[in-house]
């Protein structure tokens, strides 16, 4: 064990220690904080903030859609009115939009007939404020609603409780269970364990090619089994993934958490995870990287070089993609056998047990979860170990495949 | 008790046989030279030693005691392709590799800076190895092999490649570390490097034992028929009956005799014809044993 650790620290100080380690660590939370101010000042930006006039013959109309344009939750416009209007308003408006001093003007001409509407006409400064003449229209319509209800004989407030938008809880027996907040862990779940394999497993691969070229592993194997180098390099070089994103996750969720984010996003996503589901993420996202770490390991020990790498790339991330289009089958019953067999079936244990984990009615049985894990960690072993006698034996055999009594020698051997 | 032993040791990659049938010990505290040319199995020999490689039948026995990977800590292995790390600092490798094999970092941090003393490489520890010649490089690994005090020392090709004064500096070293009691085996294909440090030697060709045994004994089994001399003047006493060969580079001569012969009538003759500055009998070198050896196995 001691020797794993030896082995993985070094490998971990070199890579942590290049250029290309800290520029790439510091250069995506810095994009990240750029995105959101940017999408910050777009997000100002896609409020109007223009300023128009209203003319309307009805006083309380006019002053009602003022309300809803001055403060409503889509808008920040400034808004005049004037009631009523006669031809000579019309003529200085158009002056004054000429002159750039006002964005826009809405004319609204009295009903004709007892049930008929009220008509409507904006002219805008130029054709291109087309998400004024959205922004008024909408308002418009919240406005006139409520005046016909407040015409029905409606309380202003219970009218008001009416137009609320409406949210839905799911309750299931005994708990809450958060659905939404579930699948957007396992989105996230899949997300990072399929951008850190791709990222980073390959690198495990890549290291183990190096190390062959460099002829290190001569004196290496003179003294450790090839195993402890393989789990070394596995644990080193994907601790040195781990740093990353970390880096990259906490960075984001400062960046999430501060007041920023919630003046964008306005209506704030809530995720509400239980300390278990919170647990099992980290658990699982970690055998699971450890696993694909392990058959890059395995990969890089039969190649020679890194372009016959490159043809085995998409063999590491295909068990995880297959595992995505059993979600919704899991999704729908996640008690079901599919989901049962899927979850302790080692490559897919991360996403389908975790996903089992957070939506299955009654609870995932204790001994499943367990077992699940035993299996990851026995596949881990197994790969690693398959790994290395590849490796040893691939490069010290000079080309020659090993057979069968071979390998049983070298089972007996280290 | 034999350090090491090889029991009709067997071993065949996919195309070809490397070591057949091969047999030897090295005595503890002692200096032993593996030779052979290149492509005769002595790397893939020292390989199995060390449980790199595994012998198809035959035993292998260190410390007396068949393979045992904890046995390995005793051991100081310098491979024939060296290979460090290219972006690490030299103190750093050498600490790291110092505590593969179980020492502190702290020992291995002592002892690397009092060996980069000695081998007169202390302005490069805290370059990278990349930086460095491969004079350099390999006199980093040759301490790495030293760092945890081996009581066997197993080194391949150790003075290939480098210059005369550090391969002295290698050989002196190495010899001390004998002195000290520790056994110490290396492999080449020169000769001469062996006759000079070696207390047993074993030879072998195309994976075959060709001759073992001390130094001496093996020498002694070849009788001093050999003649070295330096001479101006006629030559024509080259053709003498005692001579049964002879070479004759510009006034420097290399003579074999005839069997029995002592060389005196020879070297009364070459006086009366021409000026000797040197006139040595000699046993042969370990080089005419070997192309003799190997020869003859050729021709049966």
């Amino acid at each position: 064990m001691h020797n794993v650790w030896l082995i993985a620290k070094r490998e971990y100080l070199e890579r942590v220690r290049t250029k290309a380690f800290l520029i790439s660590t510091l250069l995506i939370p810095l994009l990240m904080g750029g995105g959101i101010v940017g999408s910050v000042v777009l997000g100002h930006k896609s409020r109007p903030t223009s300023h128009i006039t209203v003319v309307s013959p009805d006083q309380q109309l006019a002053t009602d859609l003022q309300a809803e344009l001055e403060n409503g939750k889509d808008s920040k416009m400034t808004v005049d009115v004037i009631s009523p209007g006669n031809s000579e308003t019309r003529k200085t408006l158009d002056e004054m939009l000429a002159d750039k001093q006002l964005d826009g003007y809405l004319w609204i001409s009295p009903a004709t007939g007892a049930a008929g509407r009220p008509s409507f006409s904006y002219t805008p400064q130029s054709a291109a404020s087309r998400l004024d003449h959205d922004t008024i229209k909408e308002a418009l319509g919240r406005v006139l609603v409520k005046e016909r209800l407040a015409h029905q004989g409606m309380v202003a407030s219970d009218v008001d409780s009416l137009m609320e938008p409406i949210k839905v809880d799911t309750r299931q027996a005994g708990k809450i269970a958060d659905s939404t907040s579930s699948l957007v862990a396992v989105g996230v779940l899949f997300a990072l364990m399929y951008m850190v394999i791709l990222l980073y497993g390959m690198n495990v691969a890549r290291s183990i090619i190096e190390e062959k070229s460099s002829r290190v592993f001569e004196v290496l194997l003179a003294t450790i089994r090839p195993e402890e180098m393989m789990a070394g390099k596995v644990i080193g070089v994907g601790a040195v993934g781990l740093t990353q994103v970390a880096v990259w996750l906490v960075t984001a969720m400062l960046l999430t958490s501060s007041s920023i984010m919630a003046a964008v996003a306005g209506n704030k996503v809530h995720v509400s995870l239980s300390p278990m589901q919170i647990i099992f993420f980290i658990v699982y996202f970690l055998l699971g990287y450890l696993l694909y770490s392990s058959i890059a390991a395995a990969l890089g020990a039969m190649v020679n070089s890194e372009q016959e790498l490159q043809q085995l790339n998409m063999l590491l991330v295909m068990p995880l993609a297959g595992c995505f289009f059993a979600m919704a089958p899991v999704m729908t019953n996640p008690n079901g056998l599919l989901a049962r067999v899927l979850s302790l079936f080692p490559f897919c244990t991360p996403l389908i047990m975790y996903l089992r984990i957070s939506l299955a009615t009654p609870p995932v049985h204790i001994w499943e979860i367990a077992l699940s894990i035993v299996l990851m960690v026995a596949t881990i072993y197994a790969v690693l170990w398959v790994a290395s006698r590849i490796y040893r034996v691939g490069i010290l055999m000079y080309g020659k495949r090993p057979n069968l009594p071979e390998i049983m020698r070298w089972l007996k051997y280290s | 008790m034999p350090i090491v032993e090889l029991q009709q040791v067997r071993k065949a990659y996919d195309t070809k046989v490397a070591v057949d049938n091969l047999s030897f010990s090295i005595e503890t505290g002692s200096m032993f030279g593996l030779l052979g040319p290149n492509g005769s199995g002595k790397t893939s020999s020292i390989r199995m030693m060390i449980g790199i490689t595994v012998p198809d039948s035959g035993n292998v026995l260190l410390f007396g005691q068949p393979f045992d990977r904890k046995n390995l800590r005793r051991v100081g292995y310098l491979p024939e392709e060296r290979g460090l790390y290219k972006k690490m600092p030299v103190i750093d490798q050498l600490v790291f590799l110092g505590q593969l094999h179980g020492l502190s970092a702290a020992t291995a941090n002592k002892r690397a800076l009092e060996w980069c003393e000695r081998m007169e490489i202390t302005e490069a520890i805290h370059k990278k190895t990349e930086e460095l010649s491969k004079g350099m490089q390999q006199k980093i690994q040759f301490i790495s092999t030293l760092l945890h005090e081996p009581e066997l020392i197993i080194m391949d090709e150790p003075f290939s490649g480098l210059d005369p004064v550090n391969a002295t500096l290698l050989q002196d070293t190495l010899v001390e570390l004998r002195q000290q009691g520790r056994s110490v085996l290396f492999s080449t294909h020169r000769m001469d490097q062996v006759e000079k440090l070696c207390d047993a030697i074993c030879l072998i060709d195309r994976g075959k034992l060709v001759l073992s045994g001390g130094m001496r004994e093996i020498k002694s089994r070849y009788k001093a028929n050999h003649v070295q001399m330096v001479f101006s003047g006629d030559g024509s006493f080259l053709r003498h009956p005692s001579v049964e060969s002879a070479k004759n580079y510009n006034g420097m001569a290399e003579i074999k005799l005839r069997d029995g012969d002592d060389g005196q009538a020879l070297l009364a003759a070459a006086v009366g014809k021409a000026r000797i500055t040197r006139f040595e009998v000699m046993e042969p070198t370990l080089e005419e044993i070997f192309i003799e050896t190997v020869g003859d196995r050729v021709d049966a």
